[in-house]
């Protein structure tokens, strides 16, 4: 597996959240799930911090945060 | 914590997330959507481009060789599962633009009139990206390469319909932003018997030179201009998967760096071929489009 | 049920396909091998061999799909010849890499430039570095039979390697010479269905070999391959004589060499020729023996060192061009590399014939027998590499 280095990570808003699932389906690596609760959760093992997530999220409650801030 | 959560995941997904794929890349991406619709009794046999540094990720069996060698070890498993008995495994054949459109073309085309049984999609990012950004025969008119550093000067090869043309059972274009008719279009090509082709035109951030987050957006925006437009052909019948309404190009190309220095008189050829395709296709719809 | 008849060497290849109950063929026609896959896939039509043909659109098609279908469980066979083989180089490279027994017959047959259809061996010998079992055929009984025996070798658990049982094109190929096919229920006692312990693709049972970190520990287990593969060829052959009644003397027949200074050492189908020479000449008293290399990788060195020990003089017959190389034929410099540890090494002598498809004449041969005896009495080599189509030898015999 790769050994990720990350610049940036996602960090996310569960109250600006509205559960629709496109953090999920976009993300490339599959690193971002919605819990039971239908807010994202991340693998910080794996994850990249690319910001598609952050990106695709219609109401931004996703932020792309400095790597270790998260 | 999520981590046990995480793990289950990848196993449904067949995929485990940390690929050596760059960060945003479209393979990995295409892959996850994909395998979700193939399902595991999938075998992949593919070759080298980017978005097969995915492939040690891939919880299913794999075989590869070389680029050179698109479609013709496929052929092999195909026909030894067909030795077996074994025809419940649906074998994919995946192949990267270069193998597609340069060096295993006649592959493509030979596998393709042979009606082998198998799914070969082509993951098109555009260029050679895995060796370092060097032109394909399915880069873009304009785009910038290492081998094309003024910019490409002939047009992408149209592979989709060149493969349509050949009279198989299914073609179809998908793109990552479009997951679920990506997926249904999979999983609708399992289903049918013979040779079956999916082209995705999968984003680059490294190669056409954009901010990763964007990946999705750039792909949505090849869509939404026409530049990559969804279709199928079935039976040799085509069928629009979306007509969206037309954007103009320069939101596409000025989203992304490798068409920086298109001039004003290159764009407007591009806005050009981009309308003539897709009027072509709009006339062709619901036609049969082979002999 | 057995039957013979005459036969040429490519139905016989077919036949040998057949009874070895090969299940995937993907192969595309090219002169002098087109016979072998027609015949297959007549075989196929008519329901007397069960496998896939697949009619691939070009060599390098081929083996990359008989390496697929390898990996994938399947017993695979294919020919070429030539510019096929020389189209698939970058393919043939896998196989003995990845440790996939796939056997294929090579018809051999000039390399163009300045040639023609005909045969020399430069495209099998080609494959001499990539890891390949190189078995040269005779006749048809010898290209059949070395078939079977193809399998068994390259399918043994220690060996896992790809065979090349190598015939001339038009000279075994298509010359008729009467040919045994043995009954299929012997040969399936005798050949089990093929089972690789190290692949399958199978979703239910993924099997790959694991991915080394040391590549040069990898390439030397496939030389170590090659090193069990001389006990296991051999054994093979024995076994093969005992269930078959026929053996081809694992590498190298010694023929009439019983009271011979010198041997001339050939490769294939002009030994047929050569042992017409040798019963000639020795009629007329002289001391001229022939050896028939049969195996050429590996590469027999010991058992060359136990005989040469015997001769005066061993003169290497190289139906092949190597230009620029360090001494002559191909098969003579990797002769001169076995034998140099010899403390008391005999003459060599070399010489280059039928390049680019020429035939090999009696006469020739007389040629290069003669040649060699006379070294024998001046006790040295005066031409070390001779190319005998250059001479005018008068009348061919």
């Amino acid at each position: 597996m790769a050994q990720i280095v990350r610049a940036f990570a996602p960090k996310a808003d569960h109250e600006k959240c509205i559960g629709c699932g496109q953090c999920e389906t976009y993300c490339p690596e599959g690193t971002v799930m919605l819990n039971e609760d239908k807010k994202p959760v991340f693998d910080y093992r794996f994850c990249k911090g690319c910001g598609v997530c952050a990106n695709e999220c219609p109401v931004d409650a996703i932020e792309m945060v400095k790597e270790g801030t998260q | 914590m999520n981590e046990k959560l995480f793990d289950r995941r990848y196993e449904e997904n067949l995929l485990q997330g940390g690929t050596t794929c760059c960060p945003g890349c479209g393979g990995p991406l295409f892959w996850k959507m994909a395998l979700q619709a193939l399902g595991p009794r999938t075998v992949i046999y593919g070759d080298g481009p980017c978005a097969m540094c995915a492939i040690r990720n891939i919880k299913i069996p794999t075989f590869n060789l070389h680029f050179s060698f698109v479609a013709d070890g496929a052929t092999g498993i195909v026909n030894a599962f067909k030795a077996k008995g074994w025809d419940d495994i649906t074998v994919v054949s995946s192949a990267g633009d270069g193998a597609t459109g340069d060096i295993s073309f006649g592959k493509l085309s030979a596998a393709a009139e042979r009606n082998e049984n198998m799914i070969q999609i082509c993951v098109d990012n555009e260029a050679y990206m895995n060796t370092g950004i060097q032109k394909s025969g399915l880069t873009p008119y304009g785009a910038w390469t290492t081998t094309t550093p003024g910019g490409k000067e002939s047009n992408k090869k149209d592979v989709p319909l060149i493969m349509a043309a050949h009279g198989i059972p299914y073609m179809a274009t998908v793109s990552v932003a479009y997951p679920r008719d990506l997926q249904a279009k999979l999983g609708k090509a399992k289903e049918i018997k013979g040779f079956k082709y999916i082209h995705a035109v999968i984003p680059c951030p490294t190669g056409w030179r954009f901010d990763p987050a964007k990946a999705v957006e750039v792909s949505r925006l090849g869509v939404d201009t026409w530049v990559w437009p969804l279709y199928e052909v079935e039976e040799g019948i085509l069928r629009m998967s979306r007509k969206p309404e037309q954007k103009p190009v320069t939101e596409y190309l000025k989203a992304q760096g490798r068409f920086r220095r298109l001039s004003d008189e290159q764009v407007e050829h591009v806005q050009t071929t981009v309308d003539e395709r897709r009027t072509n296709l709009l006339v062709m719809e619901g036609k049969r489009i082979t002999l | 049920m057995s039957f013979t008849r005459m036969m040429e060497g490519n139905e016989a290849a077919a036949w040998g396909a057949k009874l070895a109950r090969a299940e995937v063929v993907p192969a595309y026609p090219i002169t002098p091998q087109t016979e072998l896959i027609s015949h297959i896939a007549t075989l196929i039509e008519n329901g007397t061999m069960k496998a896939e043909y697949i009619k691939v659109e070009g060599e390098h098609t081929a083996m990359a799909a008989a390496v697929g279908a390898s990996a994938a469980g399947a017993r695979v066979f294919t020919a070429s010849s030539s510019q096929g083989v020389c189209y698939m180089e970058e393919a043939l490279w896998m196989p003995p890499g990845l440790r996939l027994p796939i056997v294929m017959c090579f018809v051999n047959r000039a390399i163009a430039p300045i040639g023609g259809l005909r045969p020399d061996h430069n495209d099998s010998l080609l494959q001499r570095d990539n890891g390949w079992i190189q078995l040269y055929c005779e006749n048809s009984q010898e290209v059949l039979d070395t078939i079977l025996m193809a399998y068994k070798i390259g399918e043994n658990r220690n060996i896992y390697l790809p065979v090349a049982p190598c015939y001339d094109g038009y000279f075994v190929s298509a010359t008729a010479t009467p040919t045994t096919v043995p009954d299929q229920e012997k040969v399936d006692k005798w050949l089990p269905p093929y089972k690789h312990e190290m692949y399958s693709l199978h979703p239910d049972d993924f099997r790959r070999p694991p991915r080394g970190e040391n590549i040069a520990k990898a390439r030397y287990e496939v030389q170590q391959a090659h090193e069990r593969a001389k006990k296991v060829i051999e054994d093979v052959d024995k076994d093969f004589k005992k269930v078959f009644g026929r053996g081809y003397d694992g590498f190298i027949e010694e023929y009439r060499c019983e009271d011979a200074d010198a041997v001339l050492i050939t490769m294939g189908s002009m030994t047929g020729t050569a042992r017409d020479v040798i019963d000639m000449m020795q009629g007329d008293g002289k001391g001229i023996g022939l050896v028939k290399l049969r195996g050429f990788r590996p590469f027999p060195s010991e058992e060359f060192r136990k005989i040469a020990k015997k001769y005066q003089a061993v003169a290497v017959v190289d139906r092949n061009t190597s230009y620029g190389s360090a001494g002559g034929g191909i098969v003579s410099m990797e002769l001169a590399r076995a034998l140099y540890p010899m403390d008391d090494r005999p003459l060599l002598l070399n010489f280059h014939v039928g390049l680019g498809g020429s035939d090999v004449t009696l006469r020739q041969i007389e040629y290069m027998a003669d040649k060699t005896l006379q070294s024998v009495k001046k006790g040295k080599v005066t031409e070390t590499v001779d190319w005998v189509e250059l001479h005018d030898l008068g009348e061919v015999m």
